[in-house]
């Protein structure tokens, strides 16, 4: 009598399987149902009452929803794209340094270690308009003699969402991009010298292709992680002033816990569901294309 | 006009010194193989010439320019390396082509260029694939067409067949000669590889631990080296090295027999002084199986440990004073191990070293 | 030698623009967080004076002698958020690495149909916004009474890190060559032995760097641990902060000295394992 037995690694992957199921997609699967309700947390009953895709249409015609829409498309944007180039920048800044690399490596990753909610504290505080660092600096050294209204202005809190999104993660891109310039190997940067070209051009032809995939796997790892932002802008604005800096996720933290309009609430974090599911899908591609292209397949 | 110069050339790390003020004057056209054991300072040296590698003193120069401090663009130059160092993203007509490309030539020249030399180095059928889907043999030519396509002044290989199979290695190293005819460009290569070095050269430079030790067409650096680091070095097997004492006309070697005084030393040794003997194996043969001495010769009895037959001759190898030495046998007879044997040394052919400061007493 | 000079004159200006640069960088990345540090130590009086006080003057342990006092006085239970913050990212840590290494094995060792679709189904959950999956994991937990318990929370973190990890600790196992197994089989371990003994101990610097990122996820994770606690039992160090702020009146002082107490832990394990972190990343990442 032989019993059934599964392959090892299907046993292997089962924890990792049960704990994704049970925290995951069960809550998923019960929100995606949700979406389709009034469901809201004060009243209970209302979670049995189907009413289609009411939630989503009413997402779909709302100004406030599309609003937060595109300014979370905008912030991921500007701020990767940013964090990308300061981190390649900062990265080769440090990598051409011989003497110390490790004390500056140990600086640069230093923002790493600081919790999201704390860099939205760190960055209300420091762009505070009565006593913040930036005001108080600008105004001793005579640049100006206003309070700049930082957080109050739409636009100025903004920019100041993406400096404190900026500083904390431009880390995670300078430390992958480091690897990848630790990886590169030596040889075809002094052929391309000897070939002709000047730092920029062996940079550009060289380095960069070697690099792309270190820079797409942060772009990945990134994009997996995004929603970090959330803590930020939540605590610097909380979407505020007036909506002006809403967010997808504040939306969304509002809609369900504020107003306790859950099944509204899902339907549109489903929709921010996808929303990073693509940014993180284009990623992964254009990481596996730059491998290939490197021969590193496999 | 590309003749290279170094003048007391010094590279440091820090505070470690790794080439120590070599001087060395190249020619135009001239191929010129740096050779030495590992780790003696010859990658430096063609890193220096080439401008990867800064230097920490001297003056190199390249055609009547001084090139110290330039990087290695404006030095018109070309590079093959041990790893070929490919670019492994472009493909074989991209590698060949990108340093015209830099250059922004226009691409019907690229094209001629890049046509020629895949032609030169037969690469026609590979030129659209990528590095990694290349043999070893292939990758190496590639490496040689870039370097090529630009008809710099001076070429700088180093080790470039180390990485490919015996028969491959032979094979390149012809193609590489053919290529120096062809190119009519000076050449400056590094190997380890003494064989190598032989073949291609036009005049070795021998190095030691960041010091040259002997400059020197082939036949001369085999025939008379300047010292026993040279000797050993160069040919194979290596030169049997016997110290001993003159004593009135004869090397007396330390506990063996005494041999006469060869005629090329006399009068450049002076009574009691330590030597060193050195004969190279073909000069050493038993009666009987060796080619006619024409000048004087001596004769000892040594005792054969091993003998390794090579098909026309065979290698033994005995013993004299405690010391193994290599002998060669024509017209070879089985031999038996342990067999004692009576053998001729050509004195003609034979090396004097001092013993004491290791250089030839020629 | 005219054409040197130029050039050598060339490579020191780069060289100085190189040092500015790097400096002008390193300051940015660092202020920020001294500043916080530096408040801690200061009185609020001079952390809100108009016109700001730049010299630090009067640092003293106000800050923190008032978060370790007793409730009550004005200070918030930071043992207690301190203690289980560390309860839950050590074990989630723990069992996430667990749970990582035996899938990330399976990845890295195993052939089967639909690889790459798992594969990609695990990393995708980790797309899941906070927020998103805060309300239907709120809604869940309520109902199976894990609201505002260690073990709600500990579960969330080990699911959010373990498709990382897996990730992570796949690229690592690729790296060792599978001959050293199946060398350590044939001299006569089972494979269970050849995992622990030979396995292993190369593929650590991989593990380290997962544990390292597990860590600090959990360690400093706030959305969804604000939806998930409530009380003190429960409440990380993260929603500690918020005790600072009232409905008008933020304690900067106070907040800058948990914010300190924050940091020192994560400070601490990242300076061990930084060497680890880049190879960690690198092996994870693009050769996997
Ligand atoms: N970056 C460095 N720092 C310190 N010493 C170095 C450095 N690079 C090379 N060296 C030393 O310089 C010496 C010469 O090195 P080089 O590479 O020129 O040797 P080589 O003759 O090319 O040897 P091989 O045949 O093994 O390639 C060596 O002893 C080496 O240890
Ligand atoms: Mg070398």
């Amino acid at each position: 009598m032989s019993r059934f037995r599964p392959p090892a690694w299907f046993v292997l992957l089962l924890p990792a399987i049960i704990i994704l199921a049970a925290v995951v997609l069960i809550p998923l699967i019960l929100s995606f149902y949700s979406s389709f309700t009034p469901y809201k947390l004060t009243r209970p009953e209302t979670l049995y009452k189907w009413i289609g895709t009411f939630n989503y249409e009413k997402a779909m015609k709302s100004v406030h929803f599309w609003s937060a829409f595109g300014r979370t498309v905008l912030l991921l944007t500007v701020a990767l794209n940013l964090e990308m180039l300061l981190g390649l920048g900062l990265a080769l800044l440090v990598n051409k340094v011989t003497y110390g690399q490790r004390a500056l490596r140990t600086i640069m990753m230093f923002p790493m270690m600081f919790s999201p909610v704390l860099v939205g504290f760190q960055f209300k505080f420091i762009f505070n308009d009565n006593v913040g660092l930036v005001n108080n600096a600008l105004q001793s050294l005579g640049l100006t003699d206003r309070a700049i209204p930082w957080l109050v202005d739409g636009q100025l809190a903004f920019f100041s969402i993406v400096v404190a999104e900026m500083w904390s993660s431009t880390a995670v891109f300078a430390i992958l991009i480091l690897a990848g310039l630790f990886a590169v190997p030596r040889d075809p940067i002094e052929a391309a010298k000897v070939d002709g070209c000047t730092p920029w051009q062996s940079f550009r032809h060289i380095t960069l292709p070697y690099v792309m995939p270190f820079i797409y796997i942060a772009l990945a790892i990134r994009s997996l992680d995004v929603a970090r932002a959330y803590d930020i802008v939540q605590i610097m604005t909380n979407g505020g002033p007036a909506r002006r800096t809403e967010l997808l996720w504040t939306l969304i933290g509002r809609t369900g816990y504020v107003d306790a309009k859950m099944g509204y609430a899902n339907a549109m974090g489903y929709i921010s569901i996808f929303l990073a599911i693509i940014f993180t899908v284009y990623f992964f591609r254009k990481l596996n294309a730059a491998r290939s292209e490197l021969g590193m397949a496999g | 006009m590309a003749q290279v110069q170094l003048q007391n050339v010094v590279k440091k790390y820090g505070a470690v010194e790794v080439v120590h003020g070599i001087n060395l004057e190249i020619a135009d056209n001239e191929f010129v193989v740096l050779v030495g054991p590992s780790g003696c300072g010859k990658s430096t040296t063609l890193r220096m010439i080439a401008g990867l590698e800064a230097i920490s003193g001297g003056d190199i120069s390249i055609g009547d320019r001084v090139v110290n401090d330039l990087p290695p663009r404006h030095r018109n130059i070309s590079m093959v390396f041990q790893n070929y160092a490919l670019y492994p993203h472009m493909t074989v007509r991209e590698n060949l082509g990108f340093s015209l490309q830099i250059a922004k030539r226009p691409q019907a020249e690229i094209d001629k260029a890049v046509d020629e030399a895949a032609q030169i180095l037969s690469l026609a059928e590979y030129m659209d694939r990528k590095p990694g889907a290349l043999s070893g043999g292939q990758r190496q030519r590639v490496a040689m067409g870039r370097a090529i396509v630009r008809h710099p002044e001076v070429f700088l290989f180093d080790e470039p067949l180390s990485n490919l199979d015996a028969k491959l290695r032979t094979q390149m190293r012809t193609e590489i000669k053919k290529l120096h005819q062809k190119v009519k460009s000076t050449i400056v290569y590094v190997t380890h590889d003494q064989v190598e070095a032989m073949t291609l050269a036009d005049r070795i430079v021998i190095m030691r631990d960041g010091h040259i030790e002997q400059v020197g067409t082939p036949l001369e650096v085999f025939e008379t080296p300047a010292n026993t680091f040279v000797a050993t070095f160069i040919g194979s097997p290596p030169m049997n090295l016997l110290s001993g004492q003159i004593a009135g006309g004869e090397v007396a070697i330390d506990g063996g027999p005494k041999v006469t005084l060869p005629d090329q030393f006399a009068g450049k040794v002076q009574d009691g002084q330590k030597v060193i003997l050195g004969f190279r194996a073909d000069n050493l043969m038993p009666e009987g199986h060796a080619m006619p001495m024409e000048g004087a010769s001596a004769e000892f009895e040594m005792v054969v440990n091993l003998s390794e037959p090579l098909g026309t001759e065979t290698l033994l190898f005995g013993s004299l004073a405690g010391k193994e030495v290599q002998a060669k046998m024509l017209n070879p007879r089985p031999v038996a191990d342990g067999e004692r044997l009576q053998f001729q040394l050509d004195l003609t052919r034979c090396h004097l070293f001092d013993a004491e400061t290791q250089q030839s007493l020629r | 030698m005219n054409e040197n000079l130029q050039h050598r004159i060339r490579a020191r200006l780069l060289k100085l623009a190189h040092f500015v640069a790097l400096f002008i960088a390193m300051a940015i990345i660092c202020v920020p967080g001294l500043w916080v540090v530096l408040n801690s130590f200061r009185p609020t009086v001079d952390i809100m004076a108009k016109p700001p006080v730049w010299i630090p003057r009067g640092l003293n342990l106000d800050n923190y002698r008032a978060m370790f006092g007793a409730v009550g006085e004005g200070g918030v239970p930071v043992l207690q958020y301190f203690t289980n913050s560390l309860i839950i990212s050590v074990t989630s840590t723990f069992i996430a690495i667990l749970v990582g290494m035996a899938g990330g094995y399976a990845f890295a060792r195993y052939r089967f149909k639909g690889k790459a679709a798992i594969f990609i189904g695990l990393m995708l959950t980790r797309a899941v916004p906070g927020v998103s999956l805060s309300l239907p994991l709120f809604i869940v937990m309520a109902k199976t009474g894990l609201i505002d318990t260690h073990m709600g929370l500990i579960l969330v973190y080990v699911a959010l890190n373990v498709p990382f990890t897996i990730w992570l600790i796949d690229g690592f196992f690729r790296q060792v060559p599978i001959d050293l197994a199946e060398a350590a089989e044939i001299d006569g371990c089972t494979r269970w032995q050849a995992f622990w003994k030979v396995e292993f101990p190369v593929a650590r610097a991989g593990v380290a760097s997962a544990g390292i990122f597990a860590f600090l996820t959990s360690w400093n994770e706030y959305a969804l641990a604000s939806q998930l606690t409530r009380s003190t039992f429960s409440k990380t160090m993260p929603v500690g902060l918020r005790d600072f702020t009232s409905e008008f009146t933020i304690n900067w002082g106070g907040m800058c000295a948990l914010a300190v107490l924050m940091i020192i832990p994560a400070l601490i394990l990242t300076f061990i394992v930084q060497k680890h972190l880049i190879a960690g990343l690198t092996f994870g990442g693009v050769k996997g």
